[in-house]
């Protein structure tokens, strides 16, 4: 058999994407665009699969790497920040010119290795799909390459365990309960009500944007530890103290307009009015 | 009644039969159990031990897991002695699990010198005499709490608990079991499984060191991504020597390129020209040299031996060398020898850089684990122009330097883990300077092994290199022998400048002291003397174990 007009089409358009996709998952500076580009290229694989008659292989592609593998990191990525990015900085000068220049060098021996190879026709394919594609698979996997399929199992053992060492912590104290972190905060004195949220006057409710305290500076204790130390609170104290000062002069105006004007207190009684319901309608809608 | 049934019915309708004669019942797999018994055990071992670390109480563990290693290891070579004298090391050598394990002369001797190196290399992962006693708590080499941050609050608490991470020792089981199955596998599927099983624990290994955290999780990072990239060449070149041959077992690949398999369409169709054969032949055997660290394979080595912890790079430098060595052996002698035309001038080439580049740049070293690095990596090059012989004797000079190499290894960084400051262990060479006068039997032992590795005759090491040397000469590769020995003489320097340091420097006011290690590491040190002297000495019983050995099964 030779390949199709439309397979080839197939090939050379997809091909195209799954080296882009493949490209911007080393290129890409943010880890979740990686992980996207990557999942990219996953997919064009399984469909890949598919065209070639590997149904099976192509539909795990899909659930099992492209679905769960990479959904799962992406959920680790976001865990773990996803604004962090990598250092590119070079430790070596000249390190990343040359490494490219000898994985393109490398590239083009085994491309014209391989395109020498000159295979025309596949054979096979009817042969090993003959008794339905998962069958055939299944066929090899319980008998002939039984103790691969076996001694993969450790593979997963040693991961689990590995993963378990490296990121698992166990506690080396009991953690303190809600009664005695509430005795403790009344014995210290301090911050014995709950933590003051973050989020200014509405505008802001992220977790990441400080409290403002009552003379316009940010509240440390409003923001999580975590992103503390992460160094990812976004820094709007200056641009919120310039906005409170606005809103100062503007009520300020206001009042000011109340005492010389005569319409101003109506309009702005009714627009309290309006505002009230609007925030009723929101809690109802809660 | 009847109408509501008709209703209820005609929601579900009755299964067709299954059609059973159109799909041919999958016959059982016929698994050898008792022939791959010794591996089987140590995996047993590997999730006995994984299960007491889930339900032991944290105090029960390091005995347990011990006693668990221990009988283990000591049953699987029971098991493999017990094959051996059954003759599946000759007459009745066979390929067992349909087709993916030889059992055979050269896997039952490699798998019981890993065997027997892991046994040792256990002794060396519970010591735990050399660390003062902090809070109370014994500690060995390894990190209270791997996830614990550096240096962090966590870490410190974590110490102060007596936390140690006994998960070391199934973790360094599963290595051992793939390790086994590594040089014995009989099909690349399995050779590539079995790779990622010895893999994988040892990049966890290397990240858990004690001392100098950063560096070891630096080591093991760097370890994994370049493993991760030579499992990914090794696997491409699988891939192209399968499209080749249409089958991925070694005797079927051997067939084709020797030409005496049956000519089908699809094969005259892929062996029109050697490409392929090439080029995946070419990938497999370079993921192979990465595991042996032969230049230019070999930029992970130094760091990654530097930063592990101690015990698992002794571990590391002997048993993964004598795995990978008994895969490659059976790759070029099983599968490839019909392209040993092709093959011998690229590892001729391989052999003589390895050699040099791992002797010359050893001279510079100014830490002991890097200098042992780079001299493992010279011994590599050693080791392969015993590969290059093609011939018996080639196989079992191979074999012999092997055993030789792997203990005086692990002796060698056991030793390493003894001269210790307040940092930890003092790996800096100028703080080796007079240790002869401050501790004489340390350093003698340290100097049996230097010369060993050099060497010098009446040691391991010598009957060694004598034995490659040899079989590279009767197998016409006099050349290499020449370079082989000037590497040697080279090599030999700083072995022996590294003795003079120790006996003939003044020791520094600020110097190393020497800890006085448990049965346990003395065992390993013991050994390691004992066989570099008994192999220097009398290795003709051992040359000839090697010798009866060195037949693979096809």
């Amino acid at each position: 058999m030779t390949t199709s007009t439309g397979e080839a089409i197939q090939f050379w358009v997809l091909g195209i994407v799954a080296v882009l996709g493949a490209l911007g998952t080393v290129g890409m500076r943010k880890a979740v665009h990686s992980a996207l580009c990557l999942a990219g290229t996953m997919i064009v694989l399984a469909v890949f699969y598919l065209a070639q008659g590997a149904y099976f292989l192509g539909i795990v592609q899909i659930v099992v790497y492209t679905g769960a593998v990479m959904m799962l990191f992406l959920f680790v990525v976001m865990l773990v920040g996803i604004t962090a990015a990598d250092s590119l900085k070079e430790t070596i000068r000249g390190q990343r010119a040359a490494a490219v220049l000898c994985g393109i060098g490398f590239g083009i021996l085994l491309i014209a290795g391989i395109a020498n190879a000159s295979l025309h026709r596949f054979t096979g394919l009817a042969q090993a799909n003959a008794g339905g594609n998962v069958e055939g698979l299944a066929r090899l996997v319980f008998t002939t390459y039984v103790w691969a399929f076996e001694i993969t199992g450790a593979l997963l053992i040693t991961a689990a365990v590995g993963a378990m060492v490296l990121t698992h912590r166990e506690r080396t104290e009991r953690p303190a309960t809600q009664r005695e972190q509430s005795e403790a905060r009344v014995r210290e004195g301090r911050n014995v009500t709950p933590l003051p949220a973050p989020g200014v006057f509405a505008r802001h409710n992220a977790v990441d944007v400080p409290g403002l305290l009552p003379d316009g500076t940010p509240s440390e204790l409003t923001v999580n530890q975590t992103l503390r130390a992460r160094g990812q609170v976004r820094d709007v104290g200056g641009e919120q103290e310039r906005r409170v000062r606005k809103l100062e002069q503007r009520s300020d105006e206001y009042v000011e307009g109340v005492t010389e004007g005569e319409g101003a207190p109506e309009g702005g009684r009714d627009r309290s009015g309006d505002n009230d319901g609007a925030n009723h309608a929101e809690g109802a809608a809660k | 009644m009847s109408a509501t049934a008709a209703a209820v019915h005609s929601l579900w309708t009755t299964r067709a039969l299954a059609d059973t004669a159109a799909t041919p019942a999958i016959p059982t797999p016929h698994i050898e159990y008792a022939q791959l018994s010794p591996v089987l055990i140590v995996f047993g071992a590997a999730v006995l031990g994984v299960l007491i670390e889930a339900f032991a109480p944290r105090a029960a563990r390091y005995a347990g897991q011990l006693a668990v290693s221990v009988v283990g290891l000591a049953a699987a070579f029971a098991a493999l002695v017990a094959l051996a004298a059954d003759g599946y090391a000759q007459g009745r050598s066979h390929v067992a699990a349909m087709g993916a394990v030889a059992v055979d002369g050269p896997a039952l001797f490699l798998q019981g010198t890993i065997v027997l190196i892991a046994l040792v290399a256990t002794f060396t992962f519970a010591e735990r005499r050399l660390d003062p006693v902090a809070h109370g708590n014994r500690v060995d080499s390894f990190a209270a709490q791997g996830s614990a941050v550096p240096g962090g609050e966590q870490e410190q608490k974590a110490v102060r608990a007596g936390f140690t991470t006994t998960e070391v020792f199934p973790l360094l089981l599963f290595a051992v079991a793939g390790m086994m199955i590594f040089p014995a596998a009989d099909d690349l599927l399995t050779l590539f499984v079995s790779l990622e099983v010895f893999s994988l624990p040892l990049y966890l290994l290397c990240a858990l060191a004690r001392r100098r955290r950063l560096m070891s999780q630096e080591a093991s990072v760097k370890y994994f991504l370049l493993g991760a990239f030579s499992s990914a060449i090794l696997l491409f070149g699988i891939a192209l020597l399968y499209g080749y041959a249409g089958t991925v077992s070694y005797g079927g690949i051997a067939d084709v390129v020797d030409g005496t398999a049956k000519l089908t369409p699809a094969l005259a169709n892929t062996t029109g020209n050697d490409a392929l054969l090439l080029i995946g032949g070419a990938m497999v055997v370079m993921g192979l040299l990465f595991k042996v660290a032969a230049v230019p394979f070999h930029m992970w080595t130094p760091d990654v031996y530097q930063g592990a912890p101690t015990p698992v790079t002794g571990f590391m430098a002997a048993a993964v060398k004598v795995a990978a060595f008994g895969a490659l052996l059976r790759l070029l002698y099983v599968v490839l020898p019909g392209m040993r035309w092709d093959w011998r001038p690229v590892m001729w080439g391989v052999a003589i850089v390895t050699m040099v580049v791992g002797a010359i740049i050893a001279v510079t070293q100014t830490d002991v684990k890097r200098l042992l690095a780079y001299s493992s990596i010279a011994h590599a090059g050693f080791l392969l122009t015993g590969v290059i012989a093609v011939s018996p004797s080639g196989v079992s000079s191979v074999l012999f330097y092997l055993v030789a190499y792997s203990f005086v290894t692990l002796g060698g960084f056991a030793v390493v883990t003894l001269v210790r400051d307040a940092g930890g262990e003092a790996t800096h060479l100028s703080k080796w300077a007079g240790l002869g006068r401050r501790s004489p039997l340390l350093a003698a032992v340290f100097a049996v092994f230097l010369l060993s590795f050099a060497g010098i005759p009446l040691t391991a090491g010598f009957s060694g290199k004598f034995a490659v040397f040899k079989a590279a000469a009767q197998g016409g590769a006099v050349p290499l022998v020449v370079v082989g020995v000037i590497s040697s003489a080279i090599a030999a320097f700083f072995y022996i400048r590294v003795i003079v340091m120790m006996f003939f420097q003044e020791p520094q006011p600020q110097g190393p002291t020497v800890a006085i290690p448990s049965p346990l590491t003395s065992t390993a040190i013991a050994l390691g003397v004992a066989v570099t002297l008994v192999l220097g000495v009398a290795p003709q019983y051992f040359l000839d174990l090697a010798g009866k050995a060195g037949v693979f099964v096809r």
